[in-house]
């Protein structure tokens, strides 16, 4: 019994020292990666069900990475690149509209004067869309343009992919 | 008996998934380095563990710069060996960056205060050139000298930047410099918005002080 139950606080030990690898493995990925210019992922969803023909609102999830910002589609100066998210056509799916989230303001260190309108963390962007009856593969994509507190980089499109059934 | 063999048996069995572990964190961690010297040599920014800020490292310091001939704004050819003898920044920078135009009037003030030393300043515009439509070209040329015109530049724009970024270490984010002594080695870069004091520092080294 005693044997038993030492046993089992050392699997117990060696389960959570496998998982504390696996868990310090990804995070090193996600710092390699943010570098290498990935600063925003789709999150959801893989799918939706739609009414075909009519036009039905989508939520799409993005995230931004740890300590990156992207202008948000209305950034006050003309210069900055807007967020903008676009359906290619001849997919079965249009997108009628998209409604995006007002920006948050952020200034850099060294100029807090100027007021940046950005996302960071979570943000959605709403895809008002018309899809045809069966079923689709939408490859939205998002544009946008990343900086962090000092340095940005250049702008960059992401597949959106999900999939959309039209009944 | 039986007991105690199964229990050696888990116990064995767990001290040898200890060991697998150790040696694939040890694998992992090497192929993680790996990548890392490999990135490096690209030109990367890499984390320092100490402070946990993004660090520089150039392979480009203290070889020569690497040499080329680009367009400025008004189409006339420029080269980087028409400069040799002098202190020069290289400067890349585009119209969408904000915190180029944080650091670009310390630049300029640098460079008016500097210039009868021998430095010169090459701004090199990262921005996309649509090669393929004349139009479009003359759009992405217009909205470069926009840019440079209102943040008062008064020293070469080069243009098409992206040319240079495998000899350049990836130029993965802006603003980057690179400081070349009179010599044409790269003395010091700079990747992301530091200071102006910084700057100035990497200048005096390219200028010899």
């Amino acid at each position: 019994m005693h044997a038993r139950s030492v046993g089992i606080r050392i699997a117990a030990v060696v389960g959570f020292g496998l998982a504390a690898l696996v868990l310090h493995a990804q995070a090193d990925d996600a710092s390699r990666s943010i570098l290498k210019g990935a600063a925003v992922e789709y999150l959801f969803p893989e799918q939706v069900t739609v009414a075909a023909g009519k036009a039905s609102d989508v939520t799409l999830h993005f995230r931004v990475a740890a300590g990156y910002h992207i202008n948000s589609h209305t950034p006050r100066e003309e210069f900055l690149i807007p967020t903008t998210f676009s359906i290619p056509d001849g997919t079965g799916v249009r997108l009628d509209k998209a409604v995006y989230p007002a920006g948050t303001d952020f200034t850099l260190p060294l100029d807090p004067t100027d007021k940046l309108s950005v996302y960071n963390n979570e943000f959605t962007i709403q895809a008002r869309i018309v899809a045809e009856a069966g079923n689709h593969l939408v490859e939205g994509k998002l544009r946008f343009q990343a900086c962090d507190k000092s340095a940005c980089l250049p702008p960059r499109t992401i597949p959106v992919a999900f999939n959309v059934v039209g009944k | 008996m039986k007991r105690n063999t199964l229990v050696l048996t888990v116990v064995l069995f767990i001290l040898s998934t200890f060991a697998w572990a150790g040696w694939a964190n040890y694998e992992y961690r090497k192929q993680a380095a790996d990548r890392m010297l490999a990135s490096v040599a690209q030109g990367e920014l890499v984390l320092d563990p100490a402070t946990g800020t993004p660090q520089y490292l150039s392979p480009l310091k203290g070889k020569p710069a690497p040499p080329f001939v680009l367009e400025d704004l008004n189409g006339k050819k420029v080269s980087l060996a028409s400069y040799k003898g002098k202190a020069v920044l290289i400067n890349f920078w585009a119209t969408w960056c904000a915190p180029c135009k944080i650091e670009t009037p310390w630049i300029i003030e640098l460079r008016n205060q500097y210039a009868s030393r021998g430095f010169e300043v090459l701004a090199i515009s990262a921005d996309d050139l649509n090669r393929d439509d004349p139009k479009e070209l003359a759009k992405d040329k217009l909205e470069i000298a926009q840019s440079a015109q209102k943040l008062h530049i008064n020293y070469p724009v080069l243009i098409d930047g992206g040319s240079l970024d495998k000899p350049y270490g990836g130029l993965d984010e802006l603003p980057e410099s690179f400081f070349v002594n009179r010599k044409g080695v790269v003395v010091a870069a700079q990747l992301g918005l530091t200071s102006k004091d910084d700057i100035e520092s990497n200048i005096k080294k390219a200028l010899g002080n």
